[in-house]
C-alpha cells in the first residue's frame, strides 16, 4: 500500500512538470507556394457586431473568387484580445489570419510564431504604402511580418470656449511645443483648468524630435539631450498645473474622458474621436478646435493595425492569399467608409472621399488627415512592450513629482527597456 | 461484496481531476518556472536562483513588499473590530433589521470592478468627495495621485467591501456565545462596556483569530483596489505598487517576464502560508489555554 501510495505521489508531481515550463517554438520562412483551398480561420479585433455585415462580404467573396475555400471568422472582443493571443500562440494554436498592430507582431516574429512576407509573399509589397509597410518590420533586421491594414492619425482637438477663457485666441491653437507651453501655463494661470490629461509617451518622445532608437534598432537611445529637453519642458509644464493631477496614472482612455468633461483643455486624437464628441458631448463639439498635430519632425504619428499569417497555420497559401484579399485597395476603402478609419493601400487616398470637403467638419478632418497620412510614421517602436511603457510612466512620473531629475529618470528607463529587450 | 483499494479513488476522480488541472498543475508550473528565464511565449533556460538574486536588487520589489504588508497592517484591524461592533449592533431584534443587514451586506456581493470605479468616481480629483471639499473652501485632496493617500484610499474600498462578510461570520460566532454567561456577568454588576471585553471578546477570541488571518492573507494579496483607483499604473512612479500588482505587471502581455513573475508569486505564496502558519500557531496556543 505504501508503494502504491509513493508512486501515485511521485506521479503527481512529475505529471505536471512533464508538460510544463520550457516548451519549444516553431519557426517560419521561405517562398510559400501551394493550391488555394480547404479552410481557414480569421480572427478579427471587436469588429462585431458594427462591422458584421461588411466581414462576413468579404468572407463571401474570397469564397466566390476561390472555389473549395472556406473562411471561418472569429471575432474577440478587445478585452482579453492580448490574452487570447497570447494562449493561442503558447499552445502553437493561433489562427490562419490573425488581426494584431505591429506591437503585438514584433514579440510573435521575433519567437518565429509569424509567417515573413517578404520571404513568402514579396510581390505583395508594392500593394501597399511604403510607411504602412515598414511598420511591421522589425528595424535592423527586415523581414515584414503583417499586411498593413487601416491606418489612422490624427489632429488634435482644443475647447475653444477655455481657451476664450483664458485670454487666448481660440483661431490660434498651438503649433510648436514651445506655444504648447506657453499657452499651458497661461491657461492654468488665469482658469486653473489643465490643458493636458497625460504626460508624455513614447509617441511624444518621437514628434518632438527625439532618437527613440539605435540605427540597427538593438537599444534604445532615447536619453539622449533632446529626450532630457523634453521631459524637463513636461516637468515645467506640470510644475505650472498645465497637466491634470491624473496624468501620473493616467491611460489614454481616462485622458480623453477628462477631455470630454471638459476638465482638459487639449486632446490628440483622430477623426474618430470627432464623431464621439459629437454624440457623447454635444456642449463640448460645439466648441471643438480642430488643428494640426504638433510636430518638431514635420511628420504626424500613425497608427495602424494589420493582418498577420502564423507560421503554425496548417493552410498557409490560402491564409495569405485571404490576409492580402482583405487588405486589398478594394476592400480596405469599402471598410474606410464605414469606419472611420484610412486605407493603407497604394492610391487608395485618391478616392475623392479623402479628397474633396463637403463642409462638414468630418470631411474636413478626414481630408487633412488622408493627406497628412502620406508621409506619417508610426512613432511606436515595435519592441516598445507594454512593460517599457509602464516603465517609462512611472519615471515620468517621479520627474514631474521632483522626485528624480530628468536625466537620472530616461537613464533608468533606457537601461529597463534595453533589458527588457533582450 | 469485496471492498476494492481503488474504490475511494474512483469516486474522489472527478474533483482530483479539476484540483489537479486547475490548482495543482498551474502552481507546480509556477515553481518550475520560478527558476527559469521563460516569457510569454514559451522557451526560456534554467537559471537557478537567478530570479530570486534579482529580486534583492529590484526596487520595484521591495517597494512592493512594502506596500503589501503596509496594507496588511491597515486593513488587518479595522477588519477585526468594525464587523465585530456591527454584528453586535445588528443582532439586536428591532424592526426593519433586516434592512441594514442586507444593506451591510451588500458590497460583499458587488462586482469588485464596478466597486473600484464607483470609488474612483468618488475619490477622483474632480469627483464627489473633493468638490464637497470645494465647496466648504477647502484644496482638493489628492487621494488618487498620492501614493500615500491612494493606499489609503485603496484600505478604506477593503474594508468597506469586507464588513459585511466578516460581519455575518461575527454574527454566527455570537449565536454561539451563551447567554448566560452574559446573565451571570450582569448578576454580578458588569455593564454593558464590561461584558463586551469580558464575556464576548474571550468567547469569540477563535472567530477574531479566523477574521483576522483571512483579512491579512486577502489584505497582502490585494489587487483589483489598487489597479482600479490607480488606472492600472500602480500609483505615481508605482510608488503604490502591491506584490500581486508587480506580478501582474512583469508576468501579462505578450512581452511579460513569466519566470521573473513566478518567482514572485512564490514568494507570495511562502509569505500568505507563513500567515496562515502564524495563525495556526495562535490557535493551537488559544487551545492550550
Amino acid at each position: 500500500m505504501e508503494t502504491t501510495r509513493r508512486t501515485f505521489l511521485i506521479g503527481l508531481t512529475t505529471l505536471p512538470l512533464a508538460g510544463c515550463g520550457l516548451g519549444g517554438q516553431q519557426q517560419g520562412g521561405g517562398a510559400v507556394t501551394g493550391e488555394i483551398k480547404g479552410e481557414i480561420t480569421f480572427q478579427t479585433w471587436a469588429l462585431k457586431p458594427k462591422y458584421t455585415d461588411y466581414v462576413n462580404g468579404v468572407v463571401e467573396a474570397f469564397q466566390k473568387q476561390h472555389p473549395g475555400t472556406t473562411v471561418k471568422w472569429v471575432d474577440q472582443p478587445a478585452d482579453g484580445y492580448l490574452q487570447k493571443v497570447m494562449a493561442d500562440a503558447s499552445a502553437g494554436s493561433l489562427p490562419d489570419v490573425i488581426n494584431v498592430p505591429p506591437d503585438l507582431s514584433f514579440p510573435l516574429a521575433k519567437k518565429g510564431q509569424l509567417v515573413n512576407l517578404d520571404e513568402a509573399l514579396k510581390e505583395a509589397k508594392g500593394d501597399y504604402l511604403e510607411n504602412a509597410w515598414t511598420a511591421f518590420e522589425i528595424p535592423g533586421k527586415g523581414g515584414c511580418y503583417g499586411f498593413p491594414w487601416y491606418l489612422n492619425t490624427g489632429p488634435i482637438f482644443y475647447n475653444k470656449a477655455l481657451f476664450q477663457q483664458a485670454g487666448l485666441d481660440p483661431n490660434k491653437p498651438p503649433t510648436t511645443f514651445q506655444e504648447l507651453e506657453q499657452q499651458a501655463v497661461q491657461l492654468a494661470q488665469r482658469t486653473k483648468v489643465p490643458m493636458l490629461a497625460q504626460t508624455p509617451t513614447i509617441v511624444d518622445f518621437a514628434l518632438y524630435g527625439v532618437k527613440l532608437l539605435s540605427d540597427n534598432g538593438e537599444s534604445f537611445v532615447f536619453n539622449e539631450p533632446k529626450g532630457v529637453e523634453f521631459l524637463e519642458t513636461a516637468k515645467r509644464m506640470y510644475d505650472a498645473g498645465a497637466f491634470v493631477p491624473e496624468a501620473l496614472t493616467q491611460n489614454y482612455t481616462g485622458a480623453g474622458a477628462k477631455f470630454m468633461a471638459q476638465q482638459t483643455a487639449l486632446q490628440p486624437g483622430s477623426a474618430y474621436d470627432l464623431g464621439k464628441f459629437k454624440t457623447d458631448a454635444p456642449s463640448l463639439y460645439a466648441n471643438i478646435g480642430i488643428a494640426k498635430p504638433i510636430t518638431n519632425t514635420g511628420h504626424a504619428a500613425m497608427f495602424l493595425h494589420g493582418v498577420s499569417v502564423p507560421s503554425s497555420s496548417k493552410n498557409k497559401p490560402t491564409a495569405l492569399a485571404f490576409g492580402r484579399f482583405v487588405t486589398n485597395a478594394e476592400n480596405q476603402l469599402k471598410f474606410a467608409k464605414l469606419a472611420t478609419i484610412f486605407p493603407s493601400t497604394k492610391g487608395s487616398m485618391n478616392d475623392p472621399y479623402f479628397t474633396t470637403e463637403d463642409g462638414t467638419d468630418e470631411a474636413r478632418v478626414r481630408v487633412a488627415a488622408a493627406k497628412q497620412l502620406g508621409d506619417a510614421v508610426n512613432y511606436t517602436p515595435v519592441q516598445f512592450s507594454s512593460q517599457m511603457q509602464e516603465t517609462l510612466r512611472q519615471q515620468v512620473a517621479d520627474v514631474m513629482l521632483g522626485k528624480k531629475p530628468a536625466k537620472q529618470a530616461l537613464d533608468e528607463t533606457v537601461a529597463e527597456c534595453n533589458r527588457l529587450l533582450k | 461484496m469485496t471492498h476494492r483499494p481503488y474504490t475511494p479513488w474512483l469516486f474522489l476522480l472527478p474533483g482530483l481531476a479539476v484540483v489537479l488541472m486547475f490548482t495543482m498543475f498551474p502552481f507546480l508550473n509556477m515553481i518550475v518556472l520560478a527558476f527559469t528565464d521563460a516569457d510569454a511565449l514559451g522557451g526560456g533556460q534554467f537559471t537557478g536562483v537567478d530570479n530570486f538574486l534579482r529580486m534583492t536588487q529590484d526596487p520595484k520589489f521591495w517597494t512592493a513588499v512594502r506596500n503589501s504588508f503596509l496594507y496588511l497592517c491597515g486593513v488587518v484591524p479595522p477588519l477585526v473590530l468594525l464587523p465585530l461592533l456591527l454584528a453586535m449592533l445588528v443582532r439586536r431584534k428591532v424592526p426593519g433589521i433586516t434592512f441594514f443587514r442586507t444593506a451591510f451586506f451588500t458590497p460583499v456581493i458587488a462586482s469588485a470592478v464596478v466597486v473600484g470605479l464607483i470609488w474612483t468616481w468618488l475619490l477622483d480629483s474632480r469627483g464627489l468627495v473633493n468638490n464637497v471639499v470645494e465647496t466648504l473652501g477647502g484644496t482638493p485632496i489628492p487621494f488618487l495621485t498620492d501614493s500615500t493617500l491612494l493606499l489609503i484610499s485603496a484600505m478604506l474600498v477593503t474594508v468597506w467591501k469586507g464588513l459585511g462578510y466578516y460581519m455575518i461570520i461575527y454574527l454566527a460566532a455570537l449565536a454561539n456565545v451563551p447567554n448566560d454567561l452574559h446573565e451571570a456577568a450582569q448578576v454580578d454588576g458588569a455593564g454593558p462596556v464590561r461584558r463586551f471585553f469580558s464575556v464576548t471578546v474571550p468567547a469569540l477570541r477563535p472567530t477574531m483569530v479566523l477574521v483576522a488571518a483571512l483579512s491579512a492573507v486577502n489584505g497582502f494579496r490585494v489587487f483589483a483596489e489598487i489597479y482600479l483607483l490607480s488606472g492600472g499604473s500602480g500609483g505615481p512612479g508605482g510608488a503604490s505598487t502591491t506584490l500581486v500588482m508587480l506580478i501582474q505587471q512583469t508576468g501579462t502581455g505578450l512581452t511579460g517576464e513569466v519566470g521573473y513573475a513566478s518567482a514572485l508569486s512564490l514568494i507570495l505564496f511562502i509569505v500568505t502560508l507563513g500567515l496562515l502558519l502564524i495563525t495556526l500557531r495562535l490557535n493551537r496556543k488559544e487551545d492550550a489555554l
